[in-house]
C-alpha cells in the first residue's frame, strides 16, 4: 500500500520535473521550479503575515472608534508619538529588551559551556534546562503568579525568614532601584519590580531554547583546537575568550537577533503573569499597549498606528543589527 | 546561517515590502467606514449565543436551552462559551468587522454602549412591545426596575439596548472565626464601624482585615453607598465629597497596613478569607456558591449587604451582565428575544437564581416557594436578594470602559502609597474627563 | 573529580531551574486547605490522587486533547513540507528576485502576532472558517523561522550531491524528495518539534477563532478552566500539569536524535 503511494507520488515528481525541464530549456532557468517551491509558503505567509500589516497602515491612516472615524492622515501617528503613555511603554519594552537579551545569552552560555564540558548526566541536565521552554506560558506563569504571591508564595517566605523585608513582587510598580537604595532613587525611575519579576520568568522561560543552540555550536567546534590552544598553555579563560567565543560568534549573533525579535514582541509573558493589569503602566509595553487601545478600548487607528510604529521599529531594529555587527562576526 | 546569509541587501526587504503592500491594499477591503449591508448570521441553521459561564452555571444554562429547544418549532438556540468578557469583547468587535455575528451575546453595559454605534444592536423595544412575542404590563412590572433603567441607554435615544441577563449586587463577605477572635459579634453597618473594625482585627490577631480587590464597580457602590454619585452627564464626579472619602479610605487601610491589594482577576481575596487570614472582602452576591463550596462549615463565614454611610438609606451596585441581540436576520432576532422571554420568565428565573447564585431579576421570583425553601436553609442566604429594592446600576455611555481602568489605576496608587487619596481623586476626575471627552 | 565544582553549579542551576514544576506537581496532589497554606513544603503529606479524576471531570480534557494534538500535528507537517519546499528553493535555486523575496519572508517574522489578529479574524469570517479545523491550522502551515533554519541545512549540504544530481538528469523536485530531504531529516524534525510546540501552546488565537466547546483546545481549556476552578489552586496545578506533560514527553522522545546535531549544522552553516 505504502510502496503503491511512493510510487505514485515518485510518478507525479517526475511528470512535473520533465515539464519544469521543458522549461528551463526553453530559457525560464530555475524561476518556475522555484515558484512552485515558494508557492505554499509564501501564499501563507503573505495572506496571513503581510497583509495584516498592510490592513493596518491602512486602519492607522482613519480615527474614531472600530474603524468608524474620519479620514485622519498621520494623526494617530502623530498622537502616539507626544503620548507620555506610548513613550512609557516604548521605555517598558526597553527595559524588558535590554534586562532579557543580554542576560540570557549569557546565563545561557555559561550553563552550555558548562555541559559541555561534562559527560555523565549531561542529558539528563539539559534535558532539565529545556523543560521550562517546552512548557505553555499559560501553565508556568501560573506557577510564578503563585510563587511570588506578596501573601502566600514560597519566595516572601524565604525572604521574611532569611530577614529580608516582603515585597509586593508582580504587584510593585516602584522602581527596582528605588527599593534596593532604599528610597535614594525615585520610585519612577528604571524597570518596576514587577517588570524585573516578568524580566526573570522571561530568562527563566527562554534559556532553555537558547542553552540547546549553544551546546550545539559548541558542539561542532573540533576538539583539536582547544586541545592546541591547552597545549600552548592557555588557560581557561582565556580558550574561552580566544577560542570558544570567535567560534560561536555567528550563534551568538543569531540568537542575539532573534531574541530581540521576540523581545519586542513579548505579550504572553506579560498578559499570563499580571492577568491584564498594567501595575500602573510599568508593565505595558508596546504590544500591551496595542492591544488595550484596538482590542479593549476600540480605538483601531491608533492601535494600527502604534502596531505599524513597531513592527517598522522591529525591522529596522534588526536591519542595524545585521549591518553593524553581523559584519564582525566571524565565519569558520 | 553565516555564509551566504549575510549578504541580504536590506533595501531588498523594503522595495519587497512596499511591493506587497500595493497589492495587499487592494485585497484588503476592510479597513474605512462601514459598509451599511446586513448583518450575517454566523450560523444560518442556529441562533448562537456567545455567553462567559463555566462549570455549574455552564451545565445549567446548556439544559435550559435544551429545554427551550425541544418545546418550539424553528432555529435552536446554541450557547457557545467565549472565554471571558474581554475575549467576547474582542471577538465581537472583530466580528461586526468582518460583519458576521451571533444571534445573541452576553454584554455589560459599557461593552453594548461600544457596539451601538456600529449599528449592530437590536433595539428590544419592538420586541418587548410585539402584541404576539411581546411582555404584556403585568410582566414589564414585574421586573425590577433597576434592571430595567440599565439597559436603556438614554445616550441613543432612551431605548433598551440589552436585557438583564445575570444580575449580581456587590456584598460584603466576612469570616466570622477572625471577627471573633477579634471580639467582634456583628459585621459593621457603616464605613466608620468598618474601619474601626479593621484596626481592631489587626490590633488584636496581627491580621490584615481587608482582602482588595480593585474594581470599578466594587469603588462606585461605595460612592453610592456614602450617598455620592460619579456621572453626571458625560462628567465624571470623582473629585466629589463622596469620592474623596472613599479614596481616602483606602489611604488609612493602605498606611496603617490593615488592607492589600490582590492580584487583579484572580481569587486571592476568597482563598483568604477561606483561610482565616482576612475577615472582610467586597465580591459579587454570585460569589457565594464559589465560598461555600469551599468553606464546608456555614458557621465559619457570611455576607451581608456592604458598609453604608447612612444605613437608613443603604445603597449598593447592581452589576452582571445582560444579553444583546445582534442585527442578523429577522428570524434569528426573534428566536433571541424569545429565548430571552423564556429564560426570564418566573419559573425559570428562580432555577436560574437557586443555581447559579445570580440575583433573579423579577419580584414575583422572591415569592416562590422553591426561593422561600432556599432563604430559610442558611440566615445568609437571603442577604443578597433583599439588597436588590436598593441595588443601583452603573454608568452605561460609550469609553466607559476605558473609564472603569482608570478607577482601578487610581485605587492600585492610593493602595501602594504611591498617591495620597485626594490627589488621587483630582487626578481620576480629569483623566476620566479627557476620556469621555474624546469617546 | 577535578569537575566536582562545575557538577555543583550545574545542578544547583538545574534544581532553580525545574524547582517551579515540582512544586507545580506538588501542589497538583495536594488537598486545597494544604494547597493554599504558605509553606515551605513541595510535596504533600498525603497524596491526593483523585484530583487528576475531579480535573477530568470539571472539563472536558479528554477532546482537548484530540483537538490539540490533532492541530498540532497538522500545522507540524504541514510546516516541514512549506519550510522543506521553500528552504530548497531559497538555498539551492537561482532565479530573479531571490534575495529580495527571502528578505520579505524574514520580515513577516518582525510582525508581532498580536498586530494580524483582528486582520486574520476579519479573513477567516470571510473564508466562513470561523470554528473550523481550517482557521485553527490554515494561518500557521508556513514559518518563516523554518523556511530560514531549512535553508541553512540546505547550506550546509557539500555542493558535489547537487552537481552529481544533476549529471544523472534527475530534475529538482525528485532530487529534492528522494535525495535532498533524507539528508537534512534531523533539522526537518527540529522544525517539525518547534511547529508543534509552537501551535500546541498558542492561546490567544485559538480562543478568537473558535467558540464551540467541541473546537476547544487544551490552552484554551485551560485558560478557562482558570476562570472555572478560580480557588481551587490544586486542581489548577494538577490541569497544568497534564497540559504540559505531552510537551515533555515529546521532547524526550525527539531530544537525543533532533535537536542538537541538526541545529549545530543548521546554525553553523
Amino acid at each position: 500500500m505504502l510502496g503503491l503511494i511512493a510510487d505514485a507520488v515518485d510518478g507525479v515528481l517526475a511528470h512535473l520535473d520533465n515539464g519544469l525541464d521543458r522549461l528551463r530549456r526553453r530559457g525560464r532557468g530555475d524561476a518556475p521550479t522555484a515558484a512552485l517551491l515558494l508557492f505554499p509558503a509564501l501564499t501563507i505567509l503573505v495572506v496571513f503575515g503581510m497583509a495584516p500589516l498592510v490592513v493596518s497602515a491602512y486602519m492607522s491612516l482613519y480615527g474614531g472608534k472600530h474603524g468608524m472615524g474620519p479620514f485622519v492622515g498621520l494623526a494617530n501617528y502623530v498622537e502616539a508619538l507626544q503620548s507620555p503613555v506610548f513613550r512609557r511603554s516604548f521605555l517598558v519594552t526597553v527595559y524588558y529588551a535590554v534586562g532579557t537579551v543580554p542576560t540570557t545569552l549569557l546565563l545561557s552560555f555559561l550553563i552550555a559551556y558548562g555541559l559541555h564540558r561534562i559527560v555523565r548526566g549531561r542529558g539528563l541536565l539539559r534535558t532539565l534546562y529545556f523543560l521550562p521552554y517546552v512548557t505553555s506560558a499559560v501553565a508556568a506563569a501560573m506557577v510564578w503568579r503563585a510563587l511570588f504571591n506578596p501573601q502566600t508564595g514560597i519566595v516572601n517566605v524565604l525572604f521574611v525568614r532569611i530577614g529580608l523585608p516582603a515585597q509586593q513582587w508582580l504587584l510593585e510598580p516602584r522602581g527596582v532601584l528605588h527599593l534596593i537604595t532604599g528610597g535614594w532613587v525615585p520610585p519612577e525611575l528604571g524597570p518596576s519590580l514587577a517588570l524585573c519579576c516578568i524580566i526573570l520568568f522571561d530568562i527563566w522561560h527562554g534559556s532553555g531554547f537558547m542553552v540547546v543552540v549553544f551546546l550545539a555550536g559548541l558542539a561542532a567546534i573540533p576538539r583539536e583546537l582547544e586541545e592546541a590552544a591547552r597545549m600552548d598553555g592557555a588557560g581557561g579563560l582565556r580558550i574561552v575568550r580566544h577560542v570558544v567565543i570567535p567560534l560561536l560568534s555567528p550563534t551568538i549573533f543569531f540568537l542575539g537577533v532573534v531574541g530581540a525579535v521576540r523581545a519586542f514582541q513579548a505579550f504572553n509573558s506579560f498578559y499570563a503573569l499580571t492577568q491584564g493589569g498594567r501595575t500602573l503602566g510599568t508593565t505595558e509595553n508596546l504590544v500591551l499597549h496595542i492591544y488595550s487601545n484596538f482590542y479593549e478600548y476600540g480605538y483601531w487607528g491608533y492601535g494600527a498606528a502604534v502596531a505599524v510604529l513597531l513592527s517598522s521599529a522591529i525591522i529596522a531594529l534588526t536591519v542595524i543589527q545585521w549591518r553593524i555587527i553581523g559584519r564582525r562576526v566571524h565565519y569558520s | 546561517m553565516i555564509k551566504q546569509n549575510h549578504g541580504i541587501p536590506y533595501h531588498a526587504v523594503v522595495a519587497a515590502v512596499v511591493l506587497t503592500i500595493s497589492v495587499a491594499l487592494l485585497a484588503a477591503g476592510c479597513g474605512g467606514a462601514p459598509q451599511n449591508a446586513e448583518f450575517r448570521p454566523i450560523d444560518p441553521d442556529n441562533a448562537v449565543f456567545w455567553d462567559r459561564q463555566t462549570t455549574e452555571s455552564a451545565a445549567l444554562l446548556q439544559q435550559l436551552a435544551g429545554e427551550f429547544n425541544k418545546n418550539r418549532a424553528g432555529l435552536p438556540i446554541k450557547v457557545e462559551r467565549s472565554g471571558g468578557y474581554a475575549e467576547i469583547f474582542r471577538k465581537v468587535s472583530a466580528s461586526i468587522r468582518a460583519r458576521t455575528l451571533p444571534a445573541m451575546a452576553v454584554s455589560y453595559e459599557s461593552m453594548t454602549a461600544e457596539y451601538i454605534p456600529t449599528g449592530a444592536v437590536a433595539p428590544l423595544d419592538p420586541f418587548i412591545h410585539d402584541p404576539e412575542i411581546g411582555l404584556i404590563r403585568e410582566d414589564l412590572e414585574d421586573f425590577f426596575p433597576v434592571a430595567l433603567e440599565t439597559n436603556t441607554f438614554s445616550e441613543f435615544g432612551g431605548k433598551m439596548y440589552s436585557f438583564p441577563f445575570a444580575k449580581s449586587v456587590l456584598m460584603l463577605y466576612f469570616n466570622r472565626r477572625v471577627l471573633e477572635a477579634a471580639g467582634i459579634t456583628a459585621p459593621p453597618q457603616t464605613w466608620d464601624e468598618f474601619l474601626e473594625q479593621c484596626r481592631r482585627i489587626k490590633a488584636k490577631t496581627g491580621k490584615h482585615a481587608y482582602a482588595v480587590n480593585v474594581d470599578c464597580s466594587t469603588f462606585n457602590a461605595m460612592i453610592f453607598s456614602l450617598g455620592g454619585e460619579v456621572l453626571r452627564g458625560r462628567e465624571t464626579l470623582y473629585d466629589s465629597p463622596a469620592s474623596i472619602r472613599v479614596f481616602e479610605l483606602l489611604e488609612t487601610l493602605a498606611k496603617e497596613d490593615l488592607a492589600y491589594q490582590i492580584t487583579p482577576g484572580s481569587y486571592d481575596d476568597e482563598v483568604a478569607l477561606i483561610n482565616d487570614l482576612v475577615a472582610f472582602t467586597l465580591r459579587s452576591s454570585s460569589s457565594r456558591a464559589n465560598l461555600a463550596l469551599m468553606m464546608n462549615d456555614p458557621a465559619r463565614w457570611g455576607l451581608t449587604r456592604i458598609p453604608q454611610g447612612d444605613p437608613s438609606r443603604p445603597v449598593t451596585v447592581l452589576y452582571g451582565p445582560n444579553v444583546v441581540i445582534f442585527n442578523t436576520t429577522p428570524e434569528h432576532q426573534r428566536t433571541a428575544w424569545e429565548f430571552i422571554r423564556f429564560f426570564t420568565s418566573t419559573e425559570i428565573s428562580v432555577r436560574w437564581a437557586l443555581g447559579t447564585g445570580y440575583m433573579p431579576v423579577r419580584k414575583s421570583a422572591l415569592n416562590h416557594p422553591e426561593m422561600q425553601q432556599f432563604w430559610s436553609e442558611w440566615e445568609y442566604n437571603r442577604a443578597a436578594y433583599d439588597c436588590l429594592h436598593f441595588a443601583r446600576p452603573e454608568p452605561n455611555i460609550a469609553g466607559w470602559q476605558q473609564v472603569r481602568d482608570l478607577v482601578a489605576q487610581a485605587e492600585t496608587e492610593v493602595l501602594a502609597r504611591i498617591k495620597p487619596g485626594r490627589q488621587a481623586a483630582l487626578d481620576l476626575k480629569r483623566a476620566a474627563d479627557a476620556v469621555l471627552a474624546r469617546n | 573529580m577535578r569537575k566536582l565544582p562545575l557538577y555543583l553549579v550545574l545542578c544547583a542551576g538545574a534544581a532553580l531551574s525545574a524547582y517551579p514544576f515540582l512544586w507545580m506537581v506538588g501542589t497538583a496532589f495536594k488537598t486545597l486547605p494544604e494547597a493554599t497554606t504558605p509553606g515551605l513544603t513541595l510535596f504533600p503529606q498525603q497524596w491526593q490522587w483523585r484530583n487528576i479524576a475531579d480535573t477530568f471531570r470539571a472539563a472536558p480534557f479528554g477532546r482537548y486533547f484530540f483537538n490539540s494534538f490533532f492541530v498540532a500535528g497538522s500545522v507540524s507537517a504541514a510546516v516541514m513540507l512549506t519550510s522543506l519546499m521553500a528552504g530548497y528553493a531559497f538555498a539551492r535555486l537561482e532565479f530573479r528576485g531571490r534575495t529580495a523575496i527571502f528578505a520579505l519572508v524574514l520580515a513577516t517574522m518582525m510582525v508581532p502576532f498580536e498586530v494580524t489578529l483582528i486582520p486574520n479574524f476579519v479573513l477567516i469570517g470571510k473564508l466562513g472558517w470561523y470554528n473550523t479545523y481550517w482557521a485553527l491550522i490554515v494561518p500557521w502551515c508556513a514559518s518563516a523561522f523554518s523556511i530560514f533554519l531549512m535553508r541553512q541545512a540546505f547550506l550546509g549540504l557539500p555542493g558535489d550531491f547537487f552537481d552529481a544530481a544533476k549529471v544523472d538528469g534527475c530534475g529538482h523536485l525528485r532530487f529534492l524528495f528522494r535525495i535532498a530531504a533524507p539528508l537534512v531529516k534531523p533539522m526537518l524534525a527540529t522544525v517539525g518539534l518547534f511547529a508543534f510546540l509552537g501551535s500546541y501552546n498558542a492561546v490567544l488565537w485559538p480562543l478568537v477563532v473558535t467558540t464551540d466547546e467541541a473546537m476547544r483546545v487544551v490552552q484554551v481549556g485551560l485558560t478557562a478552566f482558570s476562570g472555572d476552578a478560580g480557588v481551587r489552586l490544586n486542581l489548577l496545578m494538577c490541569a497544568s500539569a497534564i497540559v504540559i506533560l505531552p510537551t515533555v514527553a515529546l521532547y524526550f522522545a525527539a531530544q537525543r536524535h533532533v535537536v542538537e546535531e541538526s541545529l549545530s549544522a543548521g546554525i553553523k552553516g
